[in-house]
């Protein structure tokens, strides 16, 4: 059975880190969406609607990653996409045994669907990536 | 903010002291403050937050002594001055002992009190300086270290990310030997990270941040988790991880979880690295009347006595045997040590080569007070 591709929307303000990851999306025949800022993200959500996205939540502010991904999931504005599966990407160390908490419980925003660290492991984002698509 | 005259409240259960105090302050522009009785001058330090007290020893009641002494508790940075009846040293001597600042043996003139009412003045400004320079040093502090380690890692990130993209072969087909160098140059690339990584939490350590994160901390639980997430690796090097010590809950530490992680990962993932094939790790936790103990030994190759007394110093490395890349940045026992050390707690190697290592960790149980010599 083929897999259909998915669109995936890519939010990262980093070019390179966009062109790495598109290679890796792209050599599982996905197409790609990207967006350089929280912003340009929250537009091409609504506009592309996307069947996943990737979050980097290191742009300029930790908040801004926290804060979209809340939105799609619970504000009005996006209602037609809260089901969006959403993947938070950070740079952030991975400490041996102790995952990053997300912050976001406790400030009482509602999560990721996932969490990867860059770099990211081309078949393990693809892995998580086939998680989570939509049924 | 409009800078306000400095406020000094006067507590004193002769009215004439009052008055007269009252008088030549204010004739020198301070904003004064004037309390008969030892409970009421409290009530009013809290209230108004006065820059300076001055109190009457003598007085029925709260006595000047026990306002001295809930002074300091409520702020430390007010400037108490006694006024002394008996003239006698040892009231002074006693209630500089409690935090007053100065005595004024009674009676005393209007420039006496105006003379020693502004060098306490002068004393606390300076203190409060020196305090929020302080403040102001660590938060740079802080901000540098955050600012230099995602400065240092982001780019390092970025490569890593091509080197993986580029190795998976999805910037098209690669052939063996570029593919190699490729994987090596990745390799030299973690170990850079590594050392980034490693250097960034020596300076957090350094910089004494663990106060505000001290968690009472059940090193059993801790230490099952890490062993669970160690299996894989252990199984990599065909080592069997053994749990010797309680499997319900252990007697507390205080301590920061997340370090404290750090500190067991690194010699259990050292204990697993250096061990012979088929080799074991046993990880033991102990109650001793002051301390926890744990211990990691391993059936490695152990350390020669000579590299032993150096291998806690930082960049310090042992050449293993041939073939096996150093990837470590030789800062990882510094830092346990490190972090040991800022929990009050000790860290010691035992090694004999050929058959092993053990590390033993101590820390002070979190209902003791002691530190272990």
């Amino acid at each position: 059975m083929a897999m259909t591709p998915l669109k995936i929307l890519v939010i990262d303000d980093d070019p390179d880190f966009q062109e790495a990851v598109t290679a890796i999306l792209k050599s599982a025949s996905h197409k790609v969406v990207s967006a350089l800022s929280p912003a340009e993200g929250k537009e091409k959500v609504l506009s592309e609607k996307p069947d996943l996205v990737l979050l980097d939540i290191m742009m300029d502010s930790l908040f801004d990653g926290y804060s979209l991904c809340h939105a799609i999931k619970t504000s009005p504005e996006f209602a037609a996409v809260k089901d969006t599966p959403v993947i938070f990407i950070s740079a952030v160390k991975e400490l041996a045994g102790s995952r990053y908490q997300f912050q976001s419980e406790e400030q009482g925003l509602t999560g990721p669907d996932d969490y990867i660290d860059k770099p990211v492991k081309p078949e393990d984002l693809l892995a998580r990536i086939e998680k989570l698509r939509k049924k | 903010m409009i800078e306000q005259e400095p406020l000094v409240l006067i507590i004193d259960d002769e009215e004439s002291i009052l008055d007269s105090c009252s008088q030549i302050l204010l004739k020198s522009k301070y904003r004064v403050e004037t309390a008969s009785d030892g409970s009421s001058g409290l009530q009013k330090i809290r209230e108004n937050r006065p820059d300076a007290v001055i109190i009457d020893l003598k007085m029925p009641g709260i006595s000047g002594f026990d306002v001295l002494e809930n002074l300091r508790s409520i702020d430390p940075q007010i400037m108490p001055i006694v006024i002394t009846g008996f003239a006698t040293v040892d009231s002074a001597v006693e209630a500089m002992k409690k935090g007053a600042y100065d005595f004024l043996p009674k009676p005393f003139s209007p420039d006496e009190l105006r003379i020693i009412l502004s060098r306490a003045l002068e004393h606390r400004r300076l203190a409060r300086e020196a305090e929020a320079l302080r403040r102001e040093k660590k938060l740079l502090e802080e901000n540098f270290i955050t600012m230099v380690s995602h400065q240092l890692r982001s780019p390092l990130v970025v490569i890593q990310q091509y080197f993986e993209v580029l190795l998976a072969g999805m910037a098209g087909a690669v052939d063996e030997k570029p593919r190699e160098m490729i994987r090596k140059a990745g390799e030299r690339l973690q170990g850079l990270l590594n050392l980034i990584n490693d250097w960034l939490d020596l300076a957090r350590i350094d910089k004494g941040r663990l106060g505000d994160k001290l968690r009472a901390v059940d090193l059993g639980a801790t230490l099952r988790k890490l062993i669970e997430f160690m299996e894989p690796q252990a199984k990599e090097f065909h080592v069997s991880l053994e749990w010797d010590g309680p499997s319900g809950s252990a007697p507390e530490v205080m301590g920061d979880e997340e370090s404290l992680e750090q500190v067991f990962t690194n010699l259990l993932s050292n204990a697993i690295k250096f061990n012979k094939p088929q080799g074991r790790v046993r990880v033991s936790l102990k109650e001793e009347p002051e301390f926890m103990t744990v211990e990691i030994r391993d059936t490695g190759i152990g350390i020669a006595r000579e590299h032993l007394p150096f291998i806690f110093d930082q960049f310090y490395q042992i050449s293993r045997r041939e073939g096996k890349k150093m990837r470590g940045s030789g800062l990882g026992l510094s830092i346990a040590k490190k972090i040991v050390e800022a929990h009050n707690g000790r860290i010691d190697a035992a090694s004999e080569p050929g058959v092993g290592t053990a590390f033993s960790v101590r820390l002070p149980k979190a209902e003791s007070k002691r530190t272990p010599d």
